[in-house]
């Protein structure tokens, strides 16, 4: 941006000094005119002179209009600028040559004499007066060609196109000339210092022009690098986000082979797999214009097979320019690929801590080589596939697990409990029989076996619930049930623990409790849960549960709210914290005190979520706790709520 | 009493129910697989059968589809016992023509509630 502020400000230089050239012309006319008032010759002059500044100034001002037409062309500048340095000087033509590389290309002409094919393009040297003109950055003015030795290939070219005098002047840019300003004449008749002079502002005026025009470019280019930039950028972010939201991996790559052909502007594009002990790449995802995809995926391509199986081999980039050429590309997927119209291949390898994991690979349906930009743009993709393929793999790793995990369980739990049953039910039995035969001593260790079977019993049950939960396989039974019924009942089963510590044991129920819909089996489950350890931890206090609706904070429809409060140890905030993390009580020998694995709660708090609900706590040390546990009155199924492995 | 058979293939829990029942007075028949539950229950005519869901062979649900299909052993009622919590095990039962469900390890007095209650049941239905 700077420098167009810079050209700007010397455009205006430029425009101001015309215009101050442009009034001493005019006024060395005028003054002219003044001198030689009166006198024919002196009139006819003063006359010319004037003519001339006038010329001058339309032809200043013609080139300026010209150059603020043109901001990116300036082939119509030099146009201009040819026209009107030909006639202001008086010459047969003028010509702009510019230097490329090492020659001087005819840019512009305009005039009689003409440039023979074979001299468009000059290769540069002092043996010409506008190789002199811009190799030493100098005007030089050669009055007849025919009449020097200095420039013996200029006088051919002399020659073969018929002129003698000439003046190049050097377009001249912080002492460096990007080309040179010609005018020639077909006689010999010098030009004068004033055409010269003049000849020399019609060079600057095009180097501005040049200028102009560079810049402009460049910004543009820039702006659209910037923009390409941005585009990339945008392109990587949300090529990021699928790879970090979404574990579908089919889904992600086929994200990254759009965006990859898309910024490189190509026609095709797709991604393989490598499987290290097959040797072998799967095709994953391709662009659905791909075409052939069918078959490409069925022959799966073998290490150092075609660009893709090179990038094998050579963990780099690989391209292919040219398919059509005779063994540049060997690969059963050639005849696909030519019939689809493909040219030109790129593939680069996706590679995850130096090891092959795959390739991304991109088509043209022209021939030739890849730009180094779209060979980097590929790269940073291909480490993003990585990232997307290693996510995926480790994520299938971790669902067989989980399913061996929760398999193992699912049969260990079979397994213990079918001793248990033995266990509980004789022992239950033998208390019976024990009686009955007058035995009453052997009643309470039996009592005890029976009890620790029970225990167990429980365990395995709250393990299992719990990696059904993980597994996603517990399932709700909704039904609809009168809320006082069910809190009878819970007070039924769970008095006689109160009993056993010596608590009294309260419940009350909201009249507008009514009917809700859930699972009662899970909210039986829960209750237990949360009274059982209330009784468990409380000595001689007072254990109460107690029911009522609540409104929920919009959207949520209404809660049933189940409060459990026990006057009882309590805990620290730091123990709340813990609490509902599996195996885990609020310490260690609480577990041996008070019995219990801690997986309870886990599990309450597991099936509450189930049915879109939550348990929370409060307590204070030796004060007591209140769990609460909030269920919509009216659950909808979402099973997969429980789903999380969270 | 009443004739109970009890359809059970794990041995000690046949032995185990078995005499719990007889201890209240039940007269028990047991069959350790469906196929001989179901032979049993046609000869033996039994007031109500406890099937055993996970069975070798013909499964539970099977055997008592078999019973319930057969106008000589329709009108005897069936309770399911099955393994703790297996998802819908419940509705399937019901589905498969059971009368009443429980899980094991039994409650004893539990189940006695309900063996009491569908013998007391008029036979008819």
């Amino acid at each position: 941006m700077a420098k167009v502020r810079i050209t700007k400000a010397q455009l205006a230089a430029e425009v101001a000094s015309l215009r101050r050239s442009r009034q001493r012309a005019a006024t060395r006319a005028e003054r002219l005119a003044q001198q030689l008032t009166g006198a024919t010759a002196g009139r006819r002059q003063a006359e010319a002179a004037l003519a001339e500044a006038l010329e001058r100034q339309t032809a200043t001002a013609a080139i300026l209009r010209a150059i603020s037409r043109s901001p990116t062309d300036i082939r119509p500048v030099l146009e201009t600028i040819v026209e009107h340095a030909g006639r202001v000087c008086g010459a047969s033509d003028a010509i702009v040559f510019l230097l490329e590389g090492d020659g001087l290309v005819r840019a512009a002409h305009r005039g009689p004499v003409p440039i023979t094919e074979r001299d468009l393009s000059l290769p540069i040297g002092r043996d010409i007066p506008s190789g002199v003109a811009v190799l030493e950055c100098r005007t030089v003015h050669v009055e007849d060609i025919q009449a020097t030795s200095e420039f013996p290939r200029g006088r051919e070219i002399a020659e073969r196109q018929g002129f003698r005098t000439s003046v190049s002047v050097p377009l001249a840019r912080e002492g460096a000339a990007l080309g040179a300003l010609l005018i020639r004449r077909a006689e010999v008749r010098p030009f004068t210092p004033e055409q010269i002079a003049l000849l020399e502002t019609f060079a600057d005026q095009a180097v501005i022009a040049i200028e102009n025009v560079r810049l402009f470019n460049e910004l543009r280019d820039r702006t659209g690098e910037l923009q390409r930039s941005v585009e990339q950028l945008t392109a990587l972010g949300e090529v990021g986000q699928a790879v970090s939201s979404s574990l579908e991996l089919e889904t992600v790559l086929t994200t990254i082979v759009a965006r990859a052909v898309q910024l490189s502007g190509l026609d095709g594009g797709s991604i393989h797999e490598y499987d290290d002990e097959a040797q072998e790449f799967t095709l994953r995802a391709s662009l659905n214009t791909d075409v052939g995809v069918e078959e490409r995926r069925a022959t799966r391509l073998r290490r150092g097979e075609g660009a893709v199986g090179r990038t094998a081999v050579t963990l780099q980039p690989v391209q292919v320019a040219d398919i059509t050429v005779e063994g540049a590309y060997e690969s059963r997927h050639r005849e696909t690929l030519l019939q689809a119209g493909v040219r030109a291949l790129l593939a680069v390898p996706i590679l995850r801590e130096g090891r092959l994991i795959g390739s991304l690979i991109v088509s043209r349906n022209g021939p030739g080589e890849f730009p180094p930009e779209t060979v980097q743009l590929l790269t940073t993709f291909a480490a993003q596939s990585a990232l997307a393929i290693q996510n995926a793999r480790l994520f299938q790793q971790l669902e067989v697990a989980n399913r061996h995990k929760s398999a193992f369980l699912a049969s260990m739990s079979h397994e213990l409990r079918t001793p248990l049953n033995a266990i509980i039910g004789y022992s239950e039995m033998l208390q019976e029989e024990a009686t009955d035969l007058g035995q009453q001593g052997m009643v309470p260790d039996l009592g005890k076996i029976n009890t620790a079977g029970k225990y167990l019993l429980e365990l395995i049950n709250t393990i299992l619930d719990l990696s059904k939960i993980e597994a996603g396989k517990m399932e709700l039974y909704l039904e609809r049930f009168p809320v006082a019924t069910l809190v009878e009942e819970i007070g039924a089963l769970i008095q006689p623990l109160a009993d056993r510590r010596g608590n009294s044991f309260v419940t009350w129920c909201a009249p507008e409790a009514g009917e809700m819909r859930a699972d009662q089996t899970k909210v039986r489950q829960v209750l237990f849960n949360l009274l059982s350890n209330a009784c468990k931890f409380t000595e001689g206090g007072i254990v109460s549960l107690a029911v009522r609706p609540e409104e929920a904070p919009e959207p949520r429809a209404p809660w049933m709210v189940f409060e459990v409060t026990d006057t009882g140890i309590g805990m620290t905030e730091e123990q709340v914290g813990r609490l509902f993390q599996e195996f885990s009580q609020a310490e260690a020998s609480t577990a041996r005190r008070y019995g219990g694995t801690g997986l309870g709660l886990a599990l309450s708090r597991r099936l509450c979520r189930m049915m879109v609900g939550e348990v929370a706590v409060r307590s204070k040390p030796g004060r007591g706790s209140t769990f609460a546990a909030r269920l919509p009155v009216e659950a909808e199924d979402h099973s997969a709520a429980g789903t999380g492995v969270d | 009493m009443a004739k109970i058979l009890l359809v059970e293939d794990n041995e000690m829990n046949r032995d185990m129910l078995s005499r719990r029942l007889q201890r209240r007075g039940h007269d028990v028949v047991v069959a350790p697989d469906g196929e001989q539950g179901v032979a049993m229950a046609r000869a033996e005519s039994p007031a109500l059968v406890l099937m055993d869901m996970s069975l070798p062979g013909i499964d539970g649900w099977e055997a008592t589809r078999l019973l319930k299909a057969d106008a000589a052993t329709r009108g005897t009622p069936v309770i399911a016992l099955t393994a703790h919590a297996m998802a819908g095990d419940r509705e399937k039962c019901l589905a498969a023509g059971c009368d009443d469900f429980d899980t094991k390890p039994v409650d004893f007095e539990r189940l006695l509630g309900k063996i009491q209650a569908l013998l007391a049941r008029p036979a008819a239905s």
